[in-house]
């Protein structure tokens, strides 16, 4: 490193070093306590220069780390590493992966609130799958999906409750009903791309979740729905004290009642809807219409020279992704038994998109490393309460930084004409 | 030698611009025409209006069949590729650059494989008359690619190609929806004289081994008097000359429109 980069470095650093005081000293600096009668400031320095010491040091690093632009670093070597393995050895690791995850209920270690994380995770894996098929193989930037599993969820608990019909016909009722959302969103988007996309899909988000808050005589409202049936297993309910003329089943398998039974099925069930999303998509991107949702992503032009209909084609990633969005949502109204509106803020559309870009987008691996990453953290922090989120954005960023393409950014393609050569 | 195309009175007018001013001329079948002009004539206007992308303000198109003809006017967007199977290729390369090579021709033969994989149902069954459809869609991008030689790149990605294989990759991609009528929008454009060679053979093989008419853009004048049948001179929207390749390099309209009048 030469030394006119080392003192560009030092003033990269000492501007980022202002900008951090800039705005950490009245957010952190200023701390407003009431003592007494009134408010009275109490100024805490301390924690404004460590804070601000931290954000030179970092910028520092940075700077020297892209200064040795051929060297490359631990982080991005484990992750390069790691990228190799996956793509030599993808078979073998998603054997594994999802042998682990058929055990992963009777290991040793495993409690009660593993699985409620692990149920969390799965719900985001299947999430992100998908709206991969939205946003990493046909390229449209969806920031609204969580419309779709509030359209999920909604529909299987108003069907559920209304109707009392079971799981297992409530399901695809679901799926389909958020199918036609899709749809119904797809129409007025057909000509946006990119930012405009994305800005009006947020707004569809927000339009879902605000339908849902003020339609109080069908969605009751803020106040939710509440007594949504739990599943059964095949028409055993996980009761202690089944009704009259009812079989439970603990009594039926002739084992002591547990709640985990419950957990564990959910669990399961959720791990069968996620590996059929993965399933289909695996599928369907080798199929003609799969090829054009990617075709289409590359260039929209070159796909209506080639007589591609690009409404028919954007149409339907639109209804499938939001198909399992559906599916994900039924799954959790029947997990919680309660829903409202509160569920399905901003937020979750967010943390589900960035999955899918961290993950790498169109990566179905990329999508579970991302989920267990970002979820697993932000569950780790739990007991920091309120710097979760620091975390989770933390873990963005540092992604980010050292695989801007997202963690798994390889593509396979669909077809070979000369088989594998590997 | 019968007529494919025939273009009739056609203008285009943006805003107070005229691009095209009451154009008319004919294509022919199994022949190569040319358009030429200098830049800014409206060459590529004639394409954008001929392959849907533009509405013509006036006038006419036909794509002759037998003895019916068909006009595409009524055909927009993606429709002229599918129903009028006119196909196109663009001045600036248009690939899947993420997508590999093969990807590429299979994605030109989209509809056939659509109908092939019952939109997707039978593809999902994995049932064999599926499977044999893609098989026969995977011969003939094979077939297109030993002609231009990149069979052994077929699974790399389009993007990853020089920029004189892609020029090649963009047309076969073209012809691989078979169609009628190809419109290529300066395929010679950035290609060194080697490859401007080649692009002439693929050229003459498409004419003569196919049912397929051409209508070609191009500045590289060897390009367009090697292998035209028939070239139309345009400048400024309008239509100054047409005749042979010879009759046109003899021309005096064309000469004073590419280098000017003496005062």
């Amino acid at each position: 490193m030469e030394k006119k980069d080392i003192i560009q470095s030092f003033k990269d650093s000492f501007f980022t070093g202002l900008i951090a005081l800039a705005l950490f000293g009245p957010i952190v600096g200023l701390r407003t306590a009431s003592k007494g009668e009134g408010l009275f400031i109490t100024p805490q320095w301390g924690v404004v220069f460590v804070l601000v010491g931290l954000c030179i040091l970092g910028r520092f690093l940075i700077n020297l780390n892209s200064a040795r632009k051929t060297e490359i670093t631990f982080f991005s070597k484990f992750t390069s590493k790691f990228s190799a393995l996956t793509e030599d050895k993808a078979k073998h690791f998603a054997i594994t992966a999802i042998l682990f995850a058929v055990v992963f209920p009777f290991l040793p270690f495993t409690d009660r609130y593993f699985m409620d994380v692990a149920i969390m995770i799965l719900t985001y894996i299947m999430l992100g799958w998908g709206l991969n098929i939205v946003v990493g193989l046909a390229g449209l930037l969806d920031l609204g999906y969580v419309a779709f599993y509030a359209v999920g969820a909604y529909s299987y608990a108003l069907i559920a409750t209304t109707f009392g019909w079971s799981f297992w016909i409530c399901l695809p009722l679901a799926g389909l009903f958020a199918a036609f959302f899709g749809i119904l969103l797809g129409f007025p988007v057909l000509r946006l791309r990119g930012d405009y996309l994305a800005i009006v899909t947020l707004g569809f988000g927000e339009i879902i979740r605000i339908i849902l808050i003020n339609w109080y005589e069908v969605t009751n409202g803020p106040d939710g729905i509440t007594g949504i049936p739990r599943p059964s297993f095949f028409g055993l309910p996980f009761k202690r004290s089944p009704d009259e003329g009812e079989t439970s089943f603990h009594l039926f398998f002739n084992l002591e009642y547990s709640t985990m039974h419950r957990i564990i099925f959910l669990y399961y069930l959720i791990l069968v809807l996620a590996l059929i999303t993965n399933y289909f998509t695996l599928k369907i991107r080798k199929l003609p219409v799969g090829r054009a949702w990617e075709a289409l992503r590359e260039d929209e032009i070159a796909c209506k020279s080639l007589g591609v209909n690009p409404t028919n084609t954007k149409l339907t990633a639109f209804a499938i992704g939001a198909m399992f969005g559906g599916f994900a949502g039924s799954f959790f109204a029947t997990r919680q038994a309660f829903i409202s509106p509160e569920s399905f803020t901003f937020i979750e559309s967010a943390i589900i998109v960035a999955i899918v870009v961290l993950g790498g987008m169109g990566s179905q691996t990329g999508v579970v490393l991302a989920s267990i990453f970002l979820i697993g953290i932000t569950e780790m922090f739990r007991d920091l309460e309120q710097y979760r989120m620091i975390a989770f954005g933390g873990a963005m960023v540092l992604i980010m930084v050292f695989k801007p393409k997202g963690i798994l950014a390889n593509r396979k393609p669909t077809i070979l004409m000369h088989g594998d050569k590997k | 030698m019968s007529n494919l195309l025939s273009v009739e009175n056609l203008t285009m007018k943006f805003g107070g611009l005229t691009a095209i001013d009451d154009l008319s001329f004919d294509a022919k079948n199994n022949q190569i025409t040319s358009i030429i002009g200098p830049n800014g004539a409206g060459k590529t206007t004639v394409f954008n209006c001929l392959t849907g992308f533009y509405k013509p303000t006036n006038g006419q198109m036909f794509l002759h069949k037998e003895d019916s003809k068909i006009s595409l006017r009524k055909y927009t967007d993606f429709k002229i590729a599918y129903v009028a199977k006119v196909a196109r290729t663009f001045q600036n390369i248009r690939l899947f650059p993420a997508m590999s090579v093969l990807e590429n021709l299979l994605v030109a033969q989209h509809n056939e494989l659509m109908v092939a994989s019952g939109y997707s149902l039978f593809g999902l069954l994995n049932l064999k008359s599926y499977r044999d459809k893609e098989q026969l869609a995977v011969d003939k991008a094979k077939y297109w690619l030993d002609i231009i030689g990149l069979t052994h790149r077929a699974d790399d990605n389009a993007g990853d190609l020089p920029y004189g294989d892609q020029r090649k990759l963009e047309i076969v991609r073209a012809m691989c929806i078979e169609p009628r009528l190809l419109c290529l929008d300066e395929p010679a454009a950035g290609l060194n004289p080697k490859e401007s060679a080649e692009l002439n053979k693929l050229l003459k093989f498409i004419k003569t081994e196919k049912q397929t008419g051409i209508l070609l853009i191009e500045h590289d004048m060897s390009v367009v008097m090697g292998i035209s049948d028939h070239v139309v001179v345009l400048n400024y929207g309008k239509k100054i000359f047409e005749g042979t390749a010879d009759q046109t390099k003899n021309s005096k309209e064309v000469i004073e429109a590419y280098l000017g009048v003496d005062e």
